[in-house]
């Protein structure tokens, strides 16, 4: 780990040891009475929205709880985006790819994080937003490689505008693609950097906890499965979701953190992942995924 | 220079999958953040949400958190000044009750953990009253931005995985 990676990871533990009140609450931890029992309101309900934490945020995760790695082996090689040529190909390695810069950037694999930035911005063009991918910014990011802020402010542009020209296009389905794809690349890293199961591990638990992410990646699919690709696709991950469901439930027990200021909801099921529902469920995503990397 | 392509980097994957374009773009990131909000210790989360809705229509987000996470929700929406939005958190199995901002002078932010990682339903309720005039809407639409921000609570005591 370098100098600035350690002085930014004390900083911010430092933010989050003293929390962000404003200084005149006291420690206790304040628990919130989860024992009312209401029913959502169903009348007026306009729509429901199914929501799907960031592929980053659990690399992210990764990171910080001591992953420290450079391997590259299993991403999907930027060689690879030509073989692509069919929309869902596109959109869903479109996410993976994403995922992959990510992974990257956040494990600080600089030279590796531009080839993934190009490959994202080939396919981004090709997807329909071309528009949003002016050859203005390529010309910038070529002018500030080795610059990794740099890098990483044209990254933003570049995300953002594609992102806002897929939904002004109304090309959901794409979207949707892009989403799965990118869960799940994000999934096969995790499980590509665990070495050994330990059912007390942190990332263990983070990996059997996809199982409420994958019940909304779900039920967000299926808003869009009138199109074919993103049926197909709802398919395989109702697959893998049969998968997660094995996985066994206990009830969670209240764990003090230290310094917490924040109110904590009680209650709840923490998972119990068996080594051999484990097992089941990587050689699942491993098979889901490399089906759409078209790899072995 | 590494930990800036990192951080920018995982804001730039933060970025919301769902959030509505078009006429309320990035209504929460423009205002529901809050005032010193952008010390560094709290990160965007990607399931934040605008979007347009009927006044005094129920809208619902199903989102997950993590244990081991702080989080910080803050709700905003297109209104005259002094009007609030309602929202409650619900335990999206069991439909539990966690928390009911109109029990608590109706506050706009709620900053938690949870013991467990779980889905939760926040249900939101747009107030009635004046919106601001667009073309690009009706007049009784208003804008609803939903900001989820978070940390990790603690390190984690695992040096390696």
């Amino acid at each position: 780990m370098n100098k600035s990676t350690l002085l930014f990871l004390s900083a911010l533990t430092i933010f989050t040891l003293s929390g962000c009140g404003d200084g005149e609450k006291t420690e206790e931890v304040e628990t919130v009475d989860s024992t009312k029992t209401e029913e959502p309101k169903n009348g007026q309900v306009s729509e429901t929205f199914f929501q799907v934490p960031s592929p980053g945020e659990m690399l992210t995760f990764i990171k910080m709880i001591g992953g420290n790695t450079k391997e590259t082996s299993f991403l999907n090689p930027p060689a690879n985006q030509k073989n692509y040529t069919d929309n869902k190909l596109r959109a869903l390695n479109f996410g993976i790819y994403s995922c992959d810069l990510s992974y990257c950037s956040i494990f600080e694999i600089g030279s590796e994080a531009l080839k993934y930035f190009k490959t994202v911005k080939v396919m981004g063009d090709q997807l329909g937003v071309a528009t949003a991918i002016k050859p203005e910014i390529l010309k910038r990011l070529e002018s500030n490689i080795g610059s990794s802020d740099s890098l990483g402010v044209i990254t933003d542009d570049v995300y953002f505008s594609s992102f806002e020209a897929l939904e002004e296009s109304k090309q959901g389905p794409t979207l949707a693609l892009v989403v799965a794809g990118g869960w799940l690349e994000s999934i096969y890293i995790a499980t590509s950097l665990i070495k050994k199961f330990e059912p007390n591990s942190a990332v263990i638990e983070r990996l059997a906890d996809q199982k409420y992410t994958l019940e909304n990646l779900v039920e967000f699919l299926k808003k869009h499965e009138t199109d074919v690709n993103v049926e197909s696709v709802r398919k395989d991950f109702e697959g893998l979701l049969e998968e997660f469901n094995k996985i066994a439930e206990k009830d969670a027990q209240a764990t003090k953190t230290k310094d917490n200021k924040a109110a904590t909801l009680t209650g709840g099921k923490q998972l119990v992942i068996t080594e051999d529902v484990y097992k089941t469920i990587v050689n699942k995503i491993k098979t889901v995924r490399n089906s759409y990397t078209l790899t072995q | 220079m590494k930990y800036f392509l990192t951080l920018i980097t995982i804001a730039f994957l933060n970025t919301s999958f769902f959030a509505q374009a078009s006429v309320c773009g990035q209504f929460h990131k423009k205002y529901c953040v809050l005032e010193g909000s952008s010390a560094g210790n709290w990160q965007y989360n990607a399931q934040s949400k605008s979007g347009l809705f009927n006044q005094g229509m129920v809208s619902k987000l199903r989102c997950v958190i993590y244990k081991g996470m702080d989080y910080r929700i803050s709700v905003c929406c297109e209104v005259t000044i002094g009007d609030k939005v309602n929202y409650k958190i619900f335990d999206s199995r069991t439909n539990e009750l966690l928390f009911d901002n109109a029990t608590a002078e109706d506050t706009q932010t709620f900053e938690f953990a949870s013991v467990s990682t779980r889905q939760l339903i926040i249900e939101v309720v747009v107030p009635k009253g004046a919106t601001e005039k667009d073309k690009h809407k009706a007049a009784d639409a208003a804008c609803v931005g939903l900001l989820i921000e978070h940390k990790i609570t603690d390190r984690q005591g695992f040096s390696s995985y």
